[in-house]
């Protein structure tokens, strides 16, 4: 990974390394704020990083959404799998590891103590230095690591998040945000509700657009932007409303359409405005629903209008995952942010813009 | 239509600016363009709904005094709004190079123009500091009605008092402060003491609204408590 902006990044981080007496870092990070435990180790050694491993294993409910007790018991019983599994694949030991990073929140309380406990423990035992980890920022720097982006605009949209942000004097500013509850919310609770999951997701399309092929017909359904900000809770009911009134096949095809049309376009359309107003070049797509084929294209298509180029972030990093963790913790760490484990508190909720980030590079 | 040529001046958001000589004033061709993203009956829709309240509510605006471009030629269903050029520079781009008593006096104009639209029941919609421009006269003009409306709910008012709050905050986060405390006491010529706390309260719970902001959840325990 070798490239500019992450090498005058790193030309920074190096210096700060070096003063501190290192001449390499290696970084295990712990995800556990939602259905997936992960562990991730990231090096960086004469200024270049490298992922060493990405290991997780992802909570799949039988049935209904995410119960955080049954996630939070399962990442309990996965935690050591994963984290051995990590170790003997980088073919690192734990006392090698410069420091644990991990993320305190935002997230389900349940998960995240987990994690939070796990890393607690490491960096005890191990006398290694603790790292916050804020997972909203972690997201969006690996996906500026793995593009080679120095300040794009960022969207963000997950199971949990629906947010475009961009970065300013040293911090992350959400330019606009869900109201209410997130795209990806919207799309699993209507598919749940429909009886057309769980599985949310298959070969890698989530189910709405399964069944909005089935569709022709577009229904005029809620559109609800407030300036930059969203709402799609009104949005979900109408259209549980119409998938249950519909009685063929096409029918229930037309308002998945149509759900999933109206919900991008209100997500495009203060994105393309949040462009203009922030002036950026870049445009990245990452969080859980990133990987949603119809969302890239539609988001593609309006950053090129405006001249910008349009990124996103492969699967395995856009999804929650530990690496994202590591690579944001060794960034941190670079600046000497760290935590004492008896302080390490989990935050269920901790927003995006109260996180320093002195690493940031601005004109 | 138009009496000179067309120079596309910028692509905003969801329109194309041209400038053109209009019957002999200098002008501005906003058009409407289709967007290759949007299902086509949306985009149809759009286009009319948007360029009509536009073109609407400029001209009521301007009867009442707020200083926003007059409408020349309106043609709904081709999304074209012919309107005054203002030979000026957006407060997104300007803010920065003010002194801050300059910066104060703006942001009091665009507090008493704000609360001249919303007693007459409009709200802009999409009130930045891109959508607010100064003229080489010094005078504050508010453009971009394209997301504006009437409505008498205070909801809508609060909205464009926090994306103002917002977009200051994103792109001058040191002036924040210092602009909306100026923004506030223009708002105050035009409405009253009672009018403005309810308003704030109202901006201060769409805040809230945003996702895992902290100080909502015990803002609930504390009501909680005192029940």
């Amino acid at each position: 990974m070798e490239n500019a902006v992450t090498q005058s990044l790193l030309g920074s981080i190096a210096r700060s390394i070096h003063e501190g007496g290192l001449s390499e870092l290696t970084i295990l990070g712990i995800e556990s704020t939602s259905h997936t435990f992960g562990v991730g180790i990231v090096r960086v050694s004469s200024g270049v990083p490298e992922i060493l491993v990405n290991e997780f294993s992802k909570y799949v409910p039988e049935k209904g959404g995410i119960h955080p007790r049954d996630a939070s018991n399962y990442h309990a019983e996965e935690a050591p799998k994963v984290l051995h599994r990590a170790l003997s694949k980088a073919k690192v030991k734990l006392s090698e590891v410069s420091a644990i990073a991990v993320a305190l929140g935002p997230g389900l309380g349940p998960c995240l103590r987990v994690g939070a406990t796990i890393a607690r423990f490491l960096s005890s035992y191990y006398s290694k230095p603790l790292i916050p980890v804020n997972h909203a920022v972690a997201h969006i720097e690996i996906g500026k690591l793995l593009n080679n982006l120095r300040d794009p605009l960022v969207i963000y949209v997950s199971g949990g998040n629906t947010l475009i942000a961009v970065q300013r004097r040293k911090r992350y500013r959400i330019v606009g945000e869900t109201l209410d509850i997130s795209l990806g919310n919207l799309l699993d609770t209507f598919a749940r509700e429909v009886g057309l999951a769980p599985p949310y997701v298959v070969n890698g399309v989530h189910q709405v657009d399964v069944c909005a092929d089935w569709g022709e017909d577009f229904i005029d359904l809620p559109y609800t932007v407030k300036g930059n900000d969203l709402s799609f809770s009104g949005l979900l009911t109408a259209a549980l409303k119409k998938a249950r009134e519909a009685k063929s096949r096409r029918e229930l095809g037309s308002v998945c359409l149509s759900l999933r049309e109206t919900a991008f376009n209100m997500l495009v359309e203060v994105s393309e405005r949040a462009l203009v107003l922030a002036a950026k070049s870049e445009v990245l797509l990452t969080g859980g629903v990133a990987a949603n084929k119809v969302l890239n294209d539609k988001l593609a298509s309006m950053a090129s209008i405006h001249g910008a180029k349009f990124y996103t972030v492969p699967a395995d990093y856009a999804g929650d995952n530990g690496a994202m963790i590591a690579w944001n913790g060794l960034l941190h760490y670079a600046y000497g942010v760290v935590v004492k484990p008896e302080e390490a508190f989990v935050r269920q909720r901790w927003r995006l813009d109260e996180v320093d980030a002195p690493w940031l590079l601005e004109d | 239509m138009a009496s000179g040529g067309l120079i596309e001046l910028t692509q905003g958001a969801e329109a194309k600016i041209y400038r053109t000589m209009f019957l002999g004033i200098p002008a501005i061709v906003k058009l409407r363009i289709s967007k290759p993203y949007r299902h086509p009956e949306y985009d149809r829709v759009f286009k009319h709904r948007r360029t009509l309240i536009e073109a609407k509510v400029m001209t009521h605006l301007r009867s009442l005094g707020v200083r926003a471009p007059s409408v020349l030629y309106v043609d709904p269903d081709a999304g074209i709004i012919v309107m005054e050029y203002i030979d000026g520079c957006r407060l997104s781009e300007c803010l920065s190079k003010m002194p801050i008593d300059r910066v104060a006096e703006i942001a009091l104009d665009i507090g008493r123009q704000t609360s001249i639209m919303h007693a007459n029941s409009v709200y802009h919609g999409d009130l930045t500091l891109a959508n607010t421009l100064i003229s080489s006269k010094d005078e504050i003009y508010i453009i971009d009605f394209g997301l504006s409306g009437y409505s008498k709910d205070l909801e809508e008012y609060a909205i464009d008092v926090h994306l103002l709050d917002r977009s200051v905050e994103l792109l001058y986060p040191e002036l924040k402060d210092a602009f909306m405390n100026s923004f506030w006491k223009g708002y105050l010529m035009n409405a009253s003491i009672s009018f403005v706390e309810k308003l704030k309260d109202k901006v201060r719970d769409i805040r809230l609204r945003g996702r895992y902001v902290e100080e909502r959840l015990k803002k609930r325990i504390s009501k909680d408590r005192y029940a």
